[in-house]
């Protein structure tokens, strides 16, 4: 036979149907045989009903507003700072702690500054010493062009269109990029919003147009261009890179009926100067 | 589905669309207060951006959310001393009144409001659980992970804070 305490825990339950069919005949027949805790229970499923009639609290329509501001100071403040200050590469490097090579990098820094420190306070370095930090610093250079590429991935994201341009920038610096870079990029170049985010990306694309996942994304961002100066802009490329897969993507283009009189004329002038 | 995480801000605004009006309430009914209310929920969404790297993706974001919600509001009532929920019951019986259907009647109002009054009167840890089960719409497995407690503690828990509630409820209404 159960006792009061055995069911305390399936009120909870029970207010919100959720027992099995044996706890609630178990539940029931306590408290058929039990008038205190049918009592009790009865006037707390009561105000557990009546609790579901309270109005919700509702917040004003300025704290949208709000919110958006804070978002805005945020991304335009806080992340801009962080970019800038020692804090933000403490926290990069916290962020990247788990990338696998992210420890190793640390260490790289650790024993070339104990062995920078030991090497030229102690006694002038020799040839082959200075040798090895070379190298050090190299294989370092090679780590930080990585973080850069991270960098530049998670800059890619941001709100602000100014701070994907300047992302878009980073690639300048770099001396070989990641496949997840290029697509990053392809990405952007055929998806934001913004204009000149695609221009801009556009031309760092182009520079990278050695590597034929490159060159392949540039043809086909052909059919996902709706702006005439990315369109124009990207025919110019073709030529430059004498793009003949181009010709057919241009030829749809042509057929399209809200492509512009002057980009069409354009078009025509690049698919002959292509065949 | 933490894609805050890498930085994007734009996720941000999808994330305040979805749980901003649970949290207002949450927090609501934890403080009384409309304009603190609504400062918390600034305050756990600039945590949210602030510390979202944090959020390992383990464990539901709902749970991280909340988690941040119940650190606000125990640095709020640190600073403001003990929450008094019943000194707003004027403002919130004007809610009740204005919210109120057409065949409402004037006793189920009151009825209302006494158990509103009771709400406020309740232990801050009773009203806690009752607000994440009935108001929240959480299952007791999500309050648990919220608690760091287990399922059948926060049963129990509902269970004492109803019969406190109901008790306090049946003295107001004499
Ligand atoms: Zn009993």
């Amino acid at each position: 036979m159960t006792n009061c305490k055995d069911i305390e825990e399936k009120l909870a339950d029970w207010l919100e149907n959720q027992l099995s069919p044996q706890e609630q005949a178990q539940v029931e027949s306590h408290l058929k045989q039990c008038p205190a805790c049918q009592q009790e229970w009865q006037a707390m499923q009561q105000v557990w009903m009546q609790m579901g009639q309270l109005p919700v609290p509702k917040p004003s329509p300025a704290m949208k507003i709000r919110f958006e501001a804070m978002l805005e100071t945020y991304a335009t403040t806080v992340e801009e700072q962080q970019t800038y200050s020692p804090r933000h590469l403490l926290q990069l490097v916290k962020q990247l702690w788990q990338s696998v090579w992210m420890p190793r990098l640390v260490y790289s820094l650790l024993l070339i500054s104990i062995g920078l420190g030991a090497g030229y306070w102690l006694h002038k370095p020799s040839d082959s010493q200075i040798s090895q930090y070379q190298h050090q610093i190299d294989t370092l250079s090679i780590q930080m062009q990585e973080m850069r590429q991270m960098m530049l991935l998670s800059l890619l994201e941001n709100p602000s269109a100014s701070e994907r341009l300047r992302a878009v920038s980073l690639t300048q610096e770099f001396k070989r990029v990641d496949p997840k870079v290029i697509k990053a990029l392809l990405t952007t170049l055929n998806n934001d919003p913004n204009v000149n985010v695609r221009l801009v990306t556009l031309e760092a694309l182009a520079e990278l147009a050695d590597d034929p996942s490159v060159r392949e994304g540039l043809v086909q961002s052909l059919a996902h261009q709706d702006s005439p100066l990315v369109q124009v802009a990207l025919a110019d490329i073709m030529v430059k890179l004498q793009e003949k897969r181009s010709i057919e993507l241009l030829r749809e283009l042509l057929k399209q009926k809200h492509v512009d009189g002057t980009v069409k004329s354009k078009i025509q002038q690049t698919i002959k100067e292509l065949s | 589905m933490f894609q805050v995480k890498a930085g994007d801000l734009n996720k941000m605004g999808l994330l305040f669309e979805r749980y901003h009006r649970k949290l207002f309430s949450f927090l609501y009914y934890m403080t009384g207060k409309d304009d603190a209310s609504e400062d918390l929920v600034q305050n756990v969404f600039f945590r949210m951006l602030k510390y979202r790297h944090t959020f390992t993706g383990e464990g539901e974001f709902k749970t991280w959310m909340y988690h941040l919600a119940r650190n606000v509001l125990a640095d709020h009532s640190q600073k403001n001393k003990r929450s008094v929920l019943h000194e707003d019951v004027q403002n919130y019986s004007d809610r009740i009144s204005s919210g109120a259907g057409a065949d409402d009647s004037i006793y189920k109002e009151q009825e209302l409001i006494t158990l509103y009054d009771s709400l406020g009167k309740l232990s801050e840890e009773y009203r806690e659980i009752l607000v994440l089960s009935r108001f929240q719409e959480l299952k007791y497995e999500e309050i648990a992970r919220i608690l760091n407690t287990t399922e059948g503690a926060v049963k129990v828990k509902v269970h004492r804070a109803m019969n406190q509630l109901k008790n306090i409820y049946l003295k107001l209404e004499q």
